[in-house]
Formats: structure tokens, sequence, C-alpha cells
């Protein structure tokens, strides 16, 4: 049996419909249902949905066997696990955004809103620039806008949300794809079945 | 105009009001004995220091805080002594990140603090708020009052702790609930609520403060601050204070009257202090103590609002250079910022922009 943490949402749809297709299918799955759990015992793969940034929690914990995270989630949070293959999907960039006019001010520590905290301090620390970080949860795009940052480090999948809050992406900080990641523990004791897995769906992503 | 100067002007300014009043400039040292904050660390508002081994391998630490240096050093012998410093210290920013060096300035009084000594003191912070900006609010509290509140609630100190969160935070629903578990009458709950609530006209809100005073430390507090607000009152500097009993200070440390600072457009509080007679009594000293501390680091953004703004841009070429240098200097000498450059540089934001390039085309 392999245990499978998908994130709940369109890039878990897709997920499970590459799975499906090179035949992980679960004979209950059912799209829009409540349940959390499927299972299907002749194809000996069980089926979790769970928040997107919990994925990798849960696969690190062995609770799933392997599971589909977005690279921004594996850069913040540095996950114990191994990193098997770029699935290609869920395209986006980490950005640092900020107001049309925006400059930066170098006589200040720069005040960066985000929900990546570890993702901007270390891209910071590159650069050798002293950072507030200022954690939020969502609607980062508002933070500028109200001068409470000058800056964000977020997602950028078309930009149209910045253009739309008069903002633009002032660097890329790296491209963000879905990954399929696996515990260290299960790539051993279920190395054949992994890794046959992650074959079948490497065919499948680059046809 | 000139933003870069915004705090240097308050520095000097304030330099000259405590200097006006007599106060004495005190220059600690740079390095501080960490024991000194390791046996005090509830008296630190940020309570990360940097350490680092001395010279002859005893353990130093950057100071994170002025008054614990001054305190520690000084012993009034029957004069009470009127000090003031203008020192950075070495603190973690408010929401994390690396340390950082913030400019601090502040008043202490030691030894014999009367009625006197407390006014001016009050005076003084007003007239530091002052120096900042108009649009300033000062908060007043009382320990003996707040702590007499406490002692009014037979409870244990667990609950003792919780009780002046909910004051802290004036959230009366969960006083309530803890009341409620506590034995607690419906009586305390509203004294609680009305303690909490106090607010308004200072000179009224002390009365209402006298009137719901339950013994005899709450009634004492009250006095004081009565007298207190009707003194600056007098010297016409009580427009802009406020009672406030959910600003608090750690117990230990500190024993009658408490204030916090604001300034409009700033988030947080930029100035704290109050009477600390029992810091000293901690460090084994005699005698009495009041001061406060203003946070410049509070008020970084408050000073410029725009580090990248320069007023004039004088752009020039080959030929007129050695004009754009003596317009540059004619500006300057006006009191405005200027930057002479061959083409429009990336990042600022100039006010006017001059191009003398096209007068020679």
């Amino acid at each position: 049996m392999i245990n499978i943490a998908l994130p709940k949402g369109r890039l878990g749809e897709k997920a499970y419909s590459l799975l499906s297709n090179i035949g992980y299918g679960c004979d209950d799955y059912e799209e829009n249902s409540r349940k959390l759990i499927f299972r299907d015992e002749k194809g000996g793969v069980s089926y979790f949905w769970v928040k997107p940034s919990d994925v990798a929690v849960y696969v690190e914990r062995g609770a799933a066997d392997v599971g589909v995270v977005g690279k921004d989630i594996i850069e913040d949070g540095s996950p114990d696990v191994y990193e098997l293959l770029d699935l290609h999907m869920g395209k986006c960039t980490m950005c640092v955004a900020a107001k049309n006019d925006w400059y930066d001010d170098t006589s200040r520590p720069l005040r960066v809103a985000t929900k990546f905290v570890n993702v901007a301090k270390k891209y910071y620390a590159g650069l050798g620039r002293d950072i507030e970080v200022i954690k939020l949860n969502g609607s980062i795009e508002l933070a500028p806008i109200l001068g409470m940052s000058d800056v964000i480090v977020d997602i950028v999948e078309t930009g149209t949300t910045l253009k739309e809050n008069n903002l633009k992406v002032y660097a890329q900080i790296f491209p963000i794809s879905a990954r399929l990641v696996a515990n260290k523990v299960s790539y051993k004791f279920k190395n054949g079945e992994l890794l046959a897995l992650a074959d079948k769906l490497s065919n499948e992503v680059n046809k | 105009m000139n933003y870069f100067k915004e705090e240097d002007r308050v520095l000097s300014e304030l330099e000259a009001l405590y200097e006006s009043h007599g106060y004495k400039r005190y220059k600690p040292g740079c390095f501080e004995d960490y024991a000194l904050y390791i046996d005090n660390i509830d008296f630190l508002i940020s309570k990360n220091v940097v350490t680092f081994s001395g010279a002859e391998g005893k353990l130093l630490a950057l100071r994170p805080d002025v008054t614990l240096s001054i305190v520690s050093r000084v012993q009034p012998r029957g004069e009470t002594l009127k000090l003031f410093y203008t020192e950075k210290v070495y603190r973690r920013p408010e929401g994390g990140g690396e340390f950082r060096d913030i400019n601090q300035t502040g008043v202490e009084v030691i030894g014999n603090i009367d009625e006197a000594c407390e006014a001016e003191v009050a005076s003084l912070i007003i007239g530091t708020l002052a120096a900042v900006s108009d649009d300033y609010m000062l908060d007043i509290s009382h320990m003996g009052y707040t702590e007499g509140l406490m002692d009014s609630m037979p409870v244990s100190p667990e609950c003792k702790r919780e009780a002046y969160a909910c004051l802290r935070s004036k959230n009366v629903h969960d006083f309530a609930q803890l009341a409620g578990r506590c034995g607690l009458g419906d009586d305390t709950v509203k004294c609680f609520a009305a303690v909490a609530n106090i607010g308004g006209d200072a000179l009224s809100a002390v009365k209402a403060a006298k009137a719901l005073a339950v013994n005899e430390r709450m009634s004492d507090a009250a006095d004081q601050m009565e007298k207190l607000v009707s003194t600056l009152k007098k010297l016409g500097c009580g427009d802009r204070i406020n009672v406030n009993f959910s600003i608090a200070n750690n117990a230990d440390y500190y024993n009658g009257l408490i204030f916090n600072g604001y300034i409009g457009g700033v988030p947080r509080c930029v100035l704290s202090g109050g009477r600390y007679d029992k810091l000293l009594a901690k460090l084994k000293k005699t005698g009495g103590a009041i001061g406060f501390a203003l946070y410049l680091g509070e008020l970084e953004r408050f000073f410029k609002p725009d580090g990248n703004f320069v007023d004039y841009l004088i752009l020039y070429d080959d030929v007129s250079q050695a004009e754009a240098l003596e317009r540059e200097n004619a500006y300057i000498k006006k009191g405005f910022t200027v930057r002479i450059a061959r083409a429009v540089p990336e990042g600022y934001r100039f006010g006017k922009t001059e191009d003398l390039r096209r007068e020679h085309d």
C-alpha cells in the first residue's frame, strides 16, 4: 500500500488525474467530496487530502509515503524528505514585488511582508540587506499598499493581482512547480513501489 | 525640509531641555558585565542581550538598556542626582530579526524623590514628546492602584497574573469568567470593568479612580495621581494626558507612577518610564528613583518618511559642471538637499530637476 498526500484544490486534482492515468486510480474517488481519505485495496493505494502547506509534514512524519507539494513550501520549510520528481505543473515564481513607484531606501532596514519568512530571510541575507520581516497569512499585496511594508515576497503566477493593485515585480527569487516528495524511510522500505510510481509519473509528465 | 536631520534636531532640543532643568549628562561605558542583566532580566523590555568575552575572559554584554547601567553605578549620598543620557542600545526589534543599535535618550532622578521631582519628570516627559511632535499623548497609571486592585481579590497568585493580563488587555469578559471560577462577586467584576475602562479628561478620570478605590493602597495612589495631574494642568501641560490602568510595568521593579508616551502615526509606544524604587532596593541601594526613556528606534520612519528624497537634482555635462557645482552650493546654503549627476540616478525621488545639459546644446 502506498499512502499519498495530495494538496486540496486544483493542483491536487491535477496530480490525482496524472496518478490515475498511470494506474494509481482509486475506485471510490469522487470529486467535490468532503471525505479526506480514499483507499483502493486492489490497486494498493490510499490518498489523503490535506492543506497544501501541510503535505510535506505528513510525508516527513511518515503518515504519507509520498506527496505532491509546491517548491515554495519545500524552500520555506526545508522538510527532511526526498524530492523525487518535478511534475512541471502549478508553475509560478517566487518574487519580490512592491508598488510601481517604489525605490529601495538603503538608509534603513527593508520591511518585507510575506508568508514565506525563511525564503525572505535567506534571499536578503544573500544580498546582505538588513530586513524586518512581517509574517502574514494572506492578502500579502495589501501590506505595501497600506504602507505597512516596503516590499512583499510572494508567489506570482500571472501577475494580474499585482497589476490590479499597482504593484510590480522587482526581482525573481526562484521558479516554483509541484514536486513529488517521499519519506526517507518509506523510500527504503517501499523502494521498488515508490521508484515504479516515480518512473511512471515521470514518463506521464514528460509525454 | 531636511528629513535626515530630524532625529538630531530632536536630540539636541532634548539635551537643551534637560540641561535647562539642571540635569547632568551621564555617559556610561560601552560594555557591561553580563551578570547585571542576568540578575535583572525582567527589568528589560527586550530580553535578548548580545554577549561576548572581554579581554580578561569575563562575560560582557552590549547594553540593551541604559537605566540599569546608571543605577548600578551611582550611589546618591544624601543628595538627589538628576541625570540624562543619549546612548545606543542593542536590541532585537519587535517581531524578531537581528540585533540593531537603537538610539535611546532618557532621564533618571535618583535619591530623595518628592512630589516636585515626580511632577518635574512628568513635565519633562511631556516636553520630550512635544519635541518629537505636537500630536502626542501621555498615559499615566500607578502601580499602587493596580496592585491595590489585585490585593482586593482574595485569589491565588496564578489567578492574579491572569487578572493582570485581563487588565492590560482591557478584557472584561474573560475577567468575568475568571471571577466566576475564583468565586469573586459581581461587585469585583463591576469595579474591574470600571477601572479597565477609565479614560477621558485626566482630572475627571482620577476623580473616578478615587471613587472606585476599595482600599487604602488604591486611594493613596489615586490621590498622588490627582495631585500630579492638577500640578501639570497648572504648569500648562496637562491637556494631553490620559489615565490608563492598562499600561503596566513589571511590579518587581516599579512601585509608583508609571508613564507611556505615544506619537500620532507611530503604531507602538515610544516612551516609557516610572517610579522604580524597587530596582534600587534590588541593587542594594537606598533612596528612590524615577525616570523615563524615549525609544528613537520606533521613530525611525516617523523622522524619515522618505529617505530617498532629495530636493534638487542638477544634471550637468562637461561644459556645465562648474555651474552645477555653484548651483549645488547655493541651494545647500538655502537649506536644501541637492544631488548633481550626469544622468538621472535610479532609486531617488527629486523635488525639482534642473537640467544644465540642455542649456548648452
